[in-house]
């Protein structure tokens, strides 16, 4: 086995030093295939990241009619908090509607001068289980609280909850789109560049044959070839990415950085890195078996 | 050791380039395979190391019957075949040592004993000192010595040789010869192709007839040892 392994690595460097240049070249397309991958992927980790952040900050906003007597809020309430999904409610009286105003108008509040509290519905504050806090959930609480003649008026920040899930869900599609082009795009250069390597040491490879190598000895140093070409690129497009990542964060103006500083910008889990060069490994590995499949054959 | 029974092999676009051959070497037996070019030849010897599969017919080398059904296992059997070609088939950029280390290290032998057997082999060849001499240097008639080392460093009990002396002058090939001859005393099999009438008649063993691509030899009955 040992003496195995060491016939691979041989027969690998052998190959790549014979065809150095087709082999970078391999490795710096797979590297600028898996980077789009990557970067995409990075761009969908973020906003989902984000849209999680301010999912859970989501509440609901609910606004009483004017002159529901205080017993009938108590029991209103008491009916709100029973419903499914609802982990708090907390009722703001129009004064307390009135001091929150004053205090958000600051050196302003003189505006509010003469405006009494009564003119300010009674509002339910209502945060949301944890599972509520999505688009689709929040929906099923909405109906439901719909159904309640003495609420006027139920604000949730629905569009902007649509959209932002829409582009989440735009991104990650394009990110698999593109993942699966580049899959092909991989596969057949990595397949392409190996032909090449296998036309280069066709005499060495038919002698092998001539004095009885098995397929293993034959065709494992090409598999291994080319699972190596897709780690060493996707590793390189992983670098990139990095540096990009740091590149930004170095390069962006001190007013958006102080915007940004309240977003938290993630760099890619680990996990995601392992899968990415995993998975040009296993690119690289079906780019040598086709090249093989084709070129390999048993014969003399 | 080596049967053909009403072997057939066809090419597209092509009559029979095999027909009917049948044909029985014995262990230890020196056969040439005689014809002209074109005559089938290479062909035999291709399904020999199962190269090539026949349309039809039965083949059996070694123990091994060369059918479809036993194809994928055709690498073990050429391990238990040498095999020389006219034009050596050697790797040029390579040493005479590396071309002949070359068929143990892709059978899976560690390096040592492949260096062993290399040094064991040279003398034999008439190589001696010559191991880290590039094939390039060589004169045609050491170039297949090296590709006869090559084709014997794995013991094989059985030797094909298509025109080993094809290239080669009247000096080299009687050196090849004595190679061959030598290798024939110790007990292993040989199948050689030739058109060359005059090495036949030099060195005489029994003779396969092609024309193309049937046998011509009138010795179709097998068992008889004919004289070249």
């Amino acid at each position: 086995m040992i003496s195995f392994l060491l016939y691979v690595m041989r027969r690998l460097f052998q190959n790549t030093k014979g065809n150095l240049f087709p082999n970078l070249a391999t490795i710096g397309i797979i590297a600028i295939s898996i980077l789009v991958f990557s970067a995409f992927t990075l761009i969908s980790v973020n906003l989902t990241s984000f849209l999680k952040v301010w999912e859970d900050q989501i509440e609901v906003m609910v606004y009483l009619e004017k002159g529901v007597p205080l017993n009938e809020v108590e029991e209103l309430l008491k009916n709100t908090r029973q419903l499914k999904g609802v982990e708090e409610v907390k009722y703001i009286s129009p004064f307390d509607a009135m001091a929150f105003l004053e205090s958000k108008m600051g050196g302003q509040k003189s505006l509010l001068q003469g405006i009494q509290p009564e003119i300010l519905p009674p509002s339910f504050e209502i945060r949301l289980e944890k599972e509520y806090r999505n688009p689709i959930k929040i929906k099923e609480l909405i109906s439901q609280l719909k159904q309640i003649p003495q609420f006027e008026e139920i604000q949730y920040g629905q569009e902007w909850v649509e959209t932002f899930s829409g582009l989440v869900h735009t991104v990650g599609l394009t990110q698999w789109i593109l993942g699966g082009l580049f899959l092909f795009a991989i596969i057949f250069i990595t397949s392409n560049v190996l032909q090449l390597t296998i036309a280069s040491r066709h005499e060495e490879i038919e002698i092998m044959h001539i004095v009885g190598a098995s397929p293993a000895f034959v065709q494992i140093p090409f598999y291994a070839e080319g699972i190596i070409q897709g780690l060493l690129g996707g590793g390189l497009a992983i670098s990139i990415l990095y540096l990009l990542y740091k590149g930004f964060f170095l390069y962006i103006p001190p007013s958006i950085q102080i915007w940004l500083a309240r977003i938290p910008i993630l760099f890619l889990p680990p996990w995601v890195i392992l899968w990415i060069l995993i998975g040009g490994m296993v690119l690289g590995f079906f780019g040598s078996f086709i090249a093989a499949m084709r070129f390999l054959k048993y014969n003399v | 050791m080596i049967q053909m029974n009403h072997v057939y092999k066809t090419f597209p676009s092509q009559k029979f380039a095999l027909s009917d051959i049948t044909l029985e070497i014995s262990e230890g037996e020196f056969v040439y395979v005689a014809g002209p070019n074109g005559s089938g030849k290479t062909t035999l010897l291709r399904i020999l190391f199962g190269a090539e599969k026949p349309t039809s017919g039965e083949v059996i080398v070694n123990g091994m019957d060369l059918t479809e059904k036993n194809f994928h296992k055709v690498y073990s059997l050429r391990r238990t075949i040498g095999i020389v070609f006219q034009d050596f088939k050697l790797l040029k950029n390579r040493t005479v040592g590396e071309n002949i280390r070359f068929a143990l290290e892709v059978t899976g032998h560690p390096r040592e004993e492949a260096e062993n057997r290399v040094s064991e082999i040279l003398p034999w060849i008439g190589l001696q000192g010559r191991e880290g001499d590039l094939v390039v240097t060589l004169s045609a008639g050491e170039q297949q010595r090296v590709a006869i080392a090559r084709a014997l460093i794995n013991d094989p009990p059985i030797l094909l040789a298509d025109e080993p002396t094809g290239d080669l002058d009247a000096q080299m090939t009687k050196d090849i010869m004595g190679i061959f001859n030598s290798l024939h005393r110790k007990g292993t099999t040989i199948v050689f192709a030739t058109h060359n009438v005059d090495l036949i008649k030099r060195f005489p063993y029994r003779t396969i007839v092609l024309l193309d691509g049937k046998r011509v030899d009138g010795r179709r009955k097998e068992g008889v040892r004919a004289e070249g």
